[in-house]
């Protein structure tokens, strides 16, 4: 036990030497991570159950899930990231009181929420945020990004969206804010699409952030609109106002209703 | 003052401590008699296994909490404990009697040396439990607790059911105010497996409520997510649990955005809470969160909610909230979350309150919409405190496209245009007449209330929903009824004697009736 212990803090030492080196080589870490992940789970830190008073082997264990983590951005895997970011919950939550917090921890935080966001899962985005202290809520940059974020998409202010990409607390960031911004620009497009007729191509570059006339073009083709000849766009207004009779739904509440005033009588 | 008059005082002053004296003594005999009551009642619950006998017991509970001490308590686990039965004196020493005080009960005692029935064993506990509670004797009420409930888990008795359910609530009470909840979840997560097995509706009533609440204590909604949709909630639990549980699914679905259905949930709490003075707490915590899922839903809780004597004073904060929502007023918003946000924060409404801002800007383009059929971006920024004009733009265009407001924007001349007015060559007045009953309105922040109602399927919905409400209404108080075994046998003998009996019964009824007004006509 305590050998596969001093091995893994060697190897974790090696891991930590390569990922924040200037330059690290990604693909090593990889390796690295996938080995260390293997002994960690022979020393049952990898999912920590019940009472377990080496606050060493914790140490070790929480700090090579959140390089994990970290990886898992740096190499845009989404999935991975959401399975580090699990079980460093763990770490964070029930084995808390033993372990002086970690640096790393609200930034990762952060980036689960930004993660979330950028999945557009509001609902399990609001219950991690519960799990926060609502100190840290407002005051915490790292995770007063996400949650402003979040307001400025709930209300419709998008351009503050934009602008949020220069103020990121963490390069690793960046990643998600760039999902995001893809998920921002079709909301605007839909919000386009309600709010104008018509819409002139250099506002609507301005509107959906694009940098030059030809990508507009391409995702207005993309979008199926009209571009005239004038340099305008014509959103075409539908009427979708048509409704339909729920004839099966009616057919099945009046069986209902007759079946039970059947019973009753 | 003379002395005469100073002796005749300290003497009514003695007097009176003599009649305080007699009175808590009378007070104690009244308690031990009720005590005794239930010990009866338990012993024919558990010789007619009637689950009826054990609800009385409880319900007595709340009227001798109030009037319980340590004596009362000490004498009434002499009499029910056999002498030698070391339980008897654990349960004194967590009193602080010795066991050998009330030497005078001893010739009873010897009476009764059969062994004591589970049922009273754990009564008792729970009374002792409840009394160092009282006292705020923690550390003992805790080791008292893990002994009662360690002891509970080797049982398998029905009747125990009931009370079994008790001592877990006050299990997890001391672990709560000792700050120590989460220690406990593997044991109540145990119990409750445990109680599902054995279809113990009680227990699993309160222990999910009981994991629900440690979860909620350290904002694991996600846990709690999980447990609810795993755990089913027996539907014959008492009232009270109902309530609860239906509150704490109102907060998660509130959590989750899923408002609609968390307003249903916390209707019922509301409806299932007794309306009393005791649950004023409880009635005070799910109006707080119904207001704000309501808010977050776009419409506006009643005003009569916020007059009721029990709720006036501690939904003050949320008032301001809902003004500012209702008028759209961002300002005010921000100055009512920022004046009470302290008081959110303690109610754990902080983060939905949060999530309001962009409910009091849709009130207010709403407002802005429907007073005007034109209106330039920028003003559109001033009024509503806005930080920039393509951020109003942007607001607006969303707005558009929820369905708030029925307006397109002219991006070249940067103006907001309603469509109200673009139909038309109406005249000011006709736009007036259309738009007025509009402002009117209570809910600001409505779709498209022009419409006729009764041209969609709203109504339909609305009668579907009452109709199966009343089927199932009846369908449950058909299910509900209880009939005696056998008992329509011996009636089916008897009937013409009850027949008999009634007839007379009204007669006595009539005359007695009769008796009375003759009483009155005399004076």
């Amino acid at each position: 036990m305590s050998a596969t212990l001093q091995q893994t803090s060697r190897l974790y030492s090696e891991l930590q030497n390569e990922f924040y080196s200037s330059n690290p080589d990604l693909n090593r870490c990889g390796q690295y991570l996938a080995t260390l992940k293997v002994m960690l789970s022979k020393i049952s830190l990898l999912l920590p159950e019940g009472e377990i008073n080496n606050a060493e082997a914790l140490l070790i264990g929480r700090n090579i899930l959140e390089i994990g983590a970290l990886w898992s951005v740096a190499t845009k895997d989404i999935p991975s990231f959401e399975r580090y970011i699990a079980q460093l919950h763990t770490y964070y939550t029930d084995y808390g009181s033993l372990l002086p917090q970690s640096q790393q921890m609200y930034p990762l935080i952060g980036l689960n929420l930004l993660r979330l966001l950028s999945q557009n899962r509001i609902a399990e985005f609001h219950t991690a945020l519960e799990n926060i202290e609502p100190e840290q809520l407002l005051d915490n940059a790292y995770v007063k990004h996400p949650v402003h974020l979040e307001q400025y998409l709930m209300e419709g202010s998008y351009n503050k969206v934009w602008n949020s990409r220069a103020e990121i607390p963490a390069p690793q960031y960046a990643f998600f804010i760039d999902i995001l911004m893809e998920t921002i620009r079709n909301e605007i497009a839909s919000c386009s699409e309600k709010a104008y007729t018509c819409l002139p191509l250099a506002d609507a570059a301005t509107l959906l952030f694009f940098d030059n006339r030809q990508d507009v073009m391409t995702f207005a083709m993309e979008r199926g609109w009209q571009v005239d000849t004038d340099g305008k766009i014509y959103f075409a207004t539908k009427n979708d106002n048509m409704v339909e009779i729920p004839s099966t739904s009616i057919i099945k509440h009046t069986l209902y209703y007759a079946r039970e005033l059947e019973q009753i009588v | 003052m003379s002395i005469v008059e100073q002796d005749v005082e300290m003497v009514a002053a003695e007097e009176e401590v003599d009649e305080t004296a007699k009175n808590a003594l009378e007070a104690d005999a009244l308690v031990l008699a009720d005590l005794k009551q239930n010990f009866a009642l338990l012993e024919r619950a558990v010789a007619t296994i009637e689950s009826r006998f054990i609800t009385r017991v409880l319900r007595t509970i709340a009227s001798i909490r109030k009037r319980l001490n340590a004596n009362v308590l000490s004498q009434a686990i002499q009499l029910a404990f056999p002498r030698d039965s070391p339980d008897r004196s654990k349960l004194l020493d967590y009193l602080g009697k010795e066991s050998g005080v009330m030497e005078v009960d001893s010739e009873e005692d010897t009476r009764e040396q059969a062994p004591i029935l589970p049922e009273i064993d754990i009564y008792l506990n729970l009374m002792v439990m409840i009394y160092l509670l009282d006292k705020q004797e923690l550390e003992k009420g805790v080791q008292l607790a893990n002994e009662t409930t360690s002891r509970l888990q080797t049982f398998s008795r029905r009747t125990l059911d009931q009370l079994s359910a008790r001592i877990y609530f006050y299990y997890a009470r001391f672990y709560e105010i000792l700050g120590k909840l989460a220690e406990i979840r593997p044991i109540l997560l145990a119990a409750q497996r445990t109680a599902t097995l054995r279809h113990d509706d009680d227990c699993q009533a309160t222990l999910l409520n009981l994991l629900l609440r440690n979860y909620f204590h350290y904002n694991l909604y996600d846990q709690a997510d999980k447990l609810v949709s795993k755990a089913t909630f027996p539907e014959t639990a008492g009232n009270n649990q109902q309530a609860r549980y239906m509150y704490y699914l109102g907060r998660i679905k509130a959590i989750q955005l899923d408002y609609t259905a968390s307003h249903n949930h916390l209707l019922q709490a509301m409806r299932k809470a007794p309306q009393n003075t005791i649950t004023a707490g409880f009635q005070q915590a799910v109006y707080k969160l119904s207001i704000i899922v309501q808010l977050l839903m776009g419409e506006i809780p009643e005003r009569s909610i916020f007059r009721q004597p029990v709720l006036r004073k501690p939904l003050i904060p949320y008032l301001h909230i809902v003004q500012a929502v209702r008028v759209g007023d961002l300002s005010n918003f921000q100055e009512a979350l920022a004046k009470y946000s302290d008081v959110f924060r303690a109610d754990k409404t902080f983060t939905l309150i949060l999530r309001l801002r962009h409910n009091v800007i849709k009130a207010g383009i709403r407002m802005i919409s429907l007073s005007y059929s034109r209106i330039h971006l920028r003003d559109i920024c001033l009024k509503l405190h806005l930080d920039s004009e393509e951020d109003a733009e942007y607001i607006v265009a969303k707005a558009i496209r929820d369905g708030v407001i029925d307006a397109t924007i002219d991006h070249e001349n940067g103006y907001m245009k309603s469509k109200v007015s673009e139909t038309g060559v109406f005249s000011i007045k006709k736009a007036q007449r259309l738009t007025k009953p509009m402002v009117k309105m209570p809910t600001p922040v409505q779709f498209q209330e022009n419409v006729d109602i009764y041209s969609t399927n709203e109504p339909q919905v609305a009668f579907h929903q009452r109709i199966s409400f009343c089927l199932n209404l009846h369908n449950e108080s058909v299910k509900a009824m209880r009939f005696p075994l056998n008992a329509h046998r011996k009636e089916l003998a008897s009937a013409d004697a009850l027949r008999e009996r009634e007839r007379e019964l009204v007669k006595e009824i009539a005359e007695g009736e009769m008796d009375e007004d003759d009483d009155v006509a005399d004076f």
